[in-house]
This record gives C-alpha cells, sequence and structure tokens, in this order.
C-alpha cells in the first residue's frame, strides 16, 4: 500500500461533477505536482485531502490509516471518527493561494498558535522549531511584524513556515505563487524547492510550468474532472501523450 | 447657583439606578450577543430559525413593551412569577440588547473570509478553538464602532425605566421641573448623561487604537 492513496474519488457541487473517478497514489518523499486549466478540480482535489471538501465517493488512506472508504456495493464514501480524521489530517501542512495568515498575529504568534491550542505545547518549547523554520524561510528578522506588513512572497513564506511548525508529513500547495507579482515567485518557489530537496512529500498545484518540471517526480495533468495524462516530468513536457495536453501546454506558451 | 447646587446631589441620586442598569446589562448582554449570533449562524436548523424569530421579535417590538410585559404580563403566564421592577427592568434589557449585539457580531463573524477558518482547520484546530483564537477576535476589531453606537444607545434607552417607577436621572429631573417650574434641571441631567457618553467614546477610541496595531 502506498503511502498516500486516494482511489475513484468524486466529488460534485449541486450538479456540477468537479471530480469523476480521480485516483493517485505516491510513495514518501515524492513530489507531485498537479497542472491544468482553471476549473479542472485540481484544487478541489487537493482540498479532499485535507478535508477543506468532504468526498462523494472514493476512498483515501495516509501512511495505511484509513480516512474515508467506500464500501463495497455502496455509492458513497464512509469516513472515519472525527478524531480519527482529524489526527490523519494533522500530518499534512496546507498552503493556499491567499495565504491565510492570521493578521491579528505577529508572524511568531502565526507559528505558535497551532501547536499551542492543537498540540497543547508551551512556548518555550515551540519557540526553536518556530524560530528554526523562519530561518528556514528567510524571515527571522520579521518575527514581530504583522502579516499586512510583509509582501505576498513573504506572506507565503511565513505561511510555508507555520505549516511546517506543525511537523507535518506532507505538504499540499494549493497555487502557492498565483496571487503573487510575478517577481516575487522565485522566492516562494525556492523555498519549496528546498523542502523537495529535503525529501518532503508534497503534492503541488500550479500555474509554474517551469517549476513543476523541475521539482516535481511525477506530473498529473488534469482537466474536467479527470486526470488526463500522468507521467514523468519528461514525458509530460516533451512527449505528451494526449491532445488536451498538448493543447493546455500550448497555451501556456503561448507568447 | 444655589439651585444648582441644590438640584445637582438629587438628580445625582437618580446616577445609581442609570449606573447600574447600564453596566449589568452590558456586562451581560455582550456574552449573551455573542452565543445568540452563533446560534443564529448555526448549522442546525431549528437552533439558526429559533434564533431568527426571537432577533424579530426583539428588534421588532419597542423594549418600553417588553419592560411592560415582563413586569406585568409574566405573572399571568408563569404562575407566581412575580419580578420586582430591578429583575423585570434587567432582563428585558439584557435580552433586548443581546438581540442587537447578536446582529452586530453576526454581520462581524460573516464578514471574516472563509480563508480564515480553512488556514485554522487544516493546522487542526477545532471550531470552538477556531472561534475563539482566529475568528471573534478579529471580529471584534470589526464591530467595535457599531458596538459603541448601541452602547451609548443603550445609557440613554435606561431611562425608560421611569415606566417602573424607577428612580434614573431622567425620571427624578422630570419630577424637579414639575415641582419647580424651572427646566435648569432637563440641563444638568443632560451634562450627565453627556458626561457619561464622553467617557464611553473615549474608551472605544482607547479599544479601536489598541486594535489598529494590525492591519487586514
Amino acid at each position: 500500500m502506498s503511502f498516500i492513496q486516494m482511489e475513484h474519488i468524486r466529488k460534485r457541487f449541486g450538479s456540477l461533477e468537479v471530480l469523476k473517478d480521480v485516483s493517485l497514489s505516491m510513495e514518501q518523499g515524492e513530489v507531485v505536482s498537479i497542472i491544468g486549466p482553471s476549473g479542472s478540480g485540481k484544487s478541489t482535489f487537493l482540498r479532499c485531502l485535507c478535508q477543506l471538501e468532504t468526498i462523494d465517493g472514493g476512498s483515501i488512506s495516509v501512511g495505511g490509516e484509513v480516512m474515508v472508504s467506500q464500501p463495497e456495493g455502496k455509492n458513497s464514501s464512509v469516513y472515519a471518527s472525527p478524531s480519527k480524521v482529524r489526527a490523519i489530517c494533522r500530518r499534512m501542512g496546507m498552503c493556499f493561494q491567499h495565504f491565510n495568515l492570521f493578521p491579528h498575529m505577529t508572524v511568531m504568534n502565526n507559528l505558535l498558535e497551532a501547536p499551542r491550542v492543537v498540540k497543547g505545547m508551551k512556548d518555550e518549547e515551540i519557540m526553536p522549531i518556530a524560530e528554526n523554520m523562519l530561518h528556514k524561510v528567510g524571515l527571522w528578522d520579521k518575527k514581530d511584524v504583522y502579516p499586512s506588513r510583509l509582501s505576498g512572497g513573504q506572506k507565503q513564506r511565513v505561511a510555508i513556515a507555520r505549516a511546517l511548525t506543525m511537523n507535518p508529513d506532507i505538504m499540499l500547495f494549493d497555487e502557492p505563487t498565483s496571487a503573487l507579482d510575478p517577481e516575487l515567485t522565485g522566492e516562494v518557489l525556492r523555498t519549496i524547492k528546498q523542502l523537495a530537496d529535503e525529501d518532503m512529500t508534497m503534492i503541488i498545484v500550479t500555474h509554474e510550468m517551469a517549476f513543476a518540471n523541475e521539482v516535481a517526480d511525477r506530473i498529473l495533468f488534469m482537466a474536467d474532472g479527470i486526470i488526463e495524462e500522468e507521467g514523468t516530468p519528461e514525458q509530460i513536457f516533451e512527449h505528451p501523450n494526449s491532445e488536451r495536453t498538448r493543447t493546455f501546454l500550448h497555451s501556456m506558451l503561448r507568447f | 447657583m444655589d439651585y444648582l447646587l441644590n438640584i445637582v446631589p438629587t438628580v445625582g441620586a437618580g446616577l445609581q439606578v442609570t449606573l447600574k442598569m447600564f453596566v449589568i446589562t452590558i456586562v451581560l448582554s455582550l456574552p449573551l450577543g455573542i452565543l445568540m449570533s452563533l446560534a443564529r449562524i448555526s448549522k442546525f436548523k431549528p437552533l439558526r430559525y429559533t434564533m431568527f424569530s426571537y432577533i424579530y421579535v426583539m428588534r421588532g417590538t419597542p423594549l418600553m413593551l417588553q419592560i411592560l410585559f415582563i413586569y406585568y404580563g409574566l405573572p399571568f403566564i408563569v404562575e407566581g412569577l412575580e419580578l420586582s421592577d430591578y429583575p423585570a427592568a434587567i432582563i428585558a434589557f439584557v435580552f433586548n440588547y443581546a438581540a442587537y449585539f447578536a446582529e452586530i457580531f453576526r454581520g462581524g463573524i460573516q464578514s471574516i473570509e472563509r480563508g480564515q477558518y480553512e488556514g485554522a482547520k487544516v493546522l487542526g484546530m477545532t471550531y470552538v478553538q477556531t472561534m475563539r483564537r482566529i475568528i471573534l477576535p478579529q471580529v471584534v476589531k470589526r464591530v467595535l464602532p457599531p458596538i459603541a453606537n448601541e452602547t451609548i444607545n443603550l445609557l440613554k434607552d435606561t431611562s425608560l425605566v421611569y415606566i417602573l417607577a424607577m428612580n434614573d436621572i431622567l425620571r427624578i429631573t422630570r419630577s424637579i421641573v414639575q415641582r419647580d417650574f424651572d427646566t435648569t434641571a432637563f440641563i444638568v441631567a443632560a451634562i450627565f448623561y453627556l458626561f457619561f457618553t464622553f467617557i464611553l467614546t473615549n474608551f472605544f477610541s482607547y479599544l479601536e487604537n489598541r486594535f489598529a496595531v494590525y492591519d487586514e
């Protein structure tokens, strides 16, 4: 059994079927990048993994622990107990397009808050970890600043540090650079690359093709709620099989 | 001048009733209002609808009517439940103001971006933790101006207790005016009210400044 196993995931919003039978299995240390046009369901797929959306059908397990499964012969999925689901989700860190930092807390408190209330850790226990993470993303000097004073790139790096302070096994990125000015994407992508080099298991939904090419072990191209094509960066970017993939990649490089 | 020195202590005696009503109502109705706002946006429909109807009734009828109802009407509905003036007035004020505060907090809570809930959730926080640590502290900043409005309103609304023959500032003032055929007492009362709204105004700008350390 793979480290992350998502099988036959189905999700609909009202009459709109966003995910039609999407599966993904990943090993520890692997980096998967999901690309595809807007509305293809790639963000939704990622959000299903960390419980920001509940799935209608399919199963998810992480590290051998079943979070949600679809019983034989049934048409819908059954979740494990809320505490178990929460425990599994705690193994994942997530970074959003719009960062979602807590504006009423300083950078340092953004990092301390979750270990404090979720894990019940004391500040002096978390402090060294948080300090380490802020150094890692190069923002130690901003520790006492409120998020509104940071640039977009800095905010995203704080968000990464915040997620890492919870010591996750898996990092999820939902278009981490899409809300950034182009000149600020580099600093964020470098930080993510650094995590990849440290063998963090990651799923990255992105529009940065060059970055996906560089950082990912495997690329998933999604379109219309299915995985249209899957393969190594070389396969996808150099020799795409599907016409849709070719059209998409072509449109991304149109200029 | 002698006349003024004579009536100020008399009017001031009404201060006790006014301030007591004000303080007790604020202390009880603010937390109650927060709980009601959470019920008002609850996913559990019966709770949500009950709160909706409750707020509709409390905002849709005069506070004076509610005071009278609790004082005179309640004993007819609940056998033997006769409240004296203070408890009756306080219950009416607390439940009325809680309804208004609930709507203010609801607006504040609903103005917080969904991303804040999601950010908290992926960090493993529960609903209660998210509300207490992430959402409500930000809501407080956003609702301070309307809360200040309602608070100042409340200070003046306490004068409605005259209907239960409670001797607040305004009722005492009125009796002085009727006794002496001199409206100076009204000005004295106005100055009392202005003095306390001055304190409240300053208190709320102090709070707003404290919350101004961060932008959103």
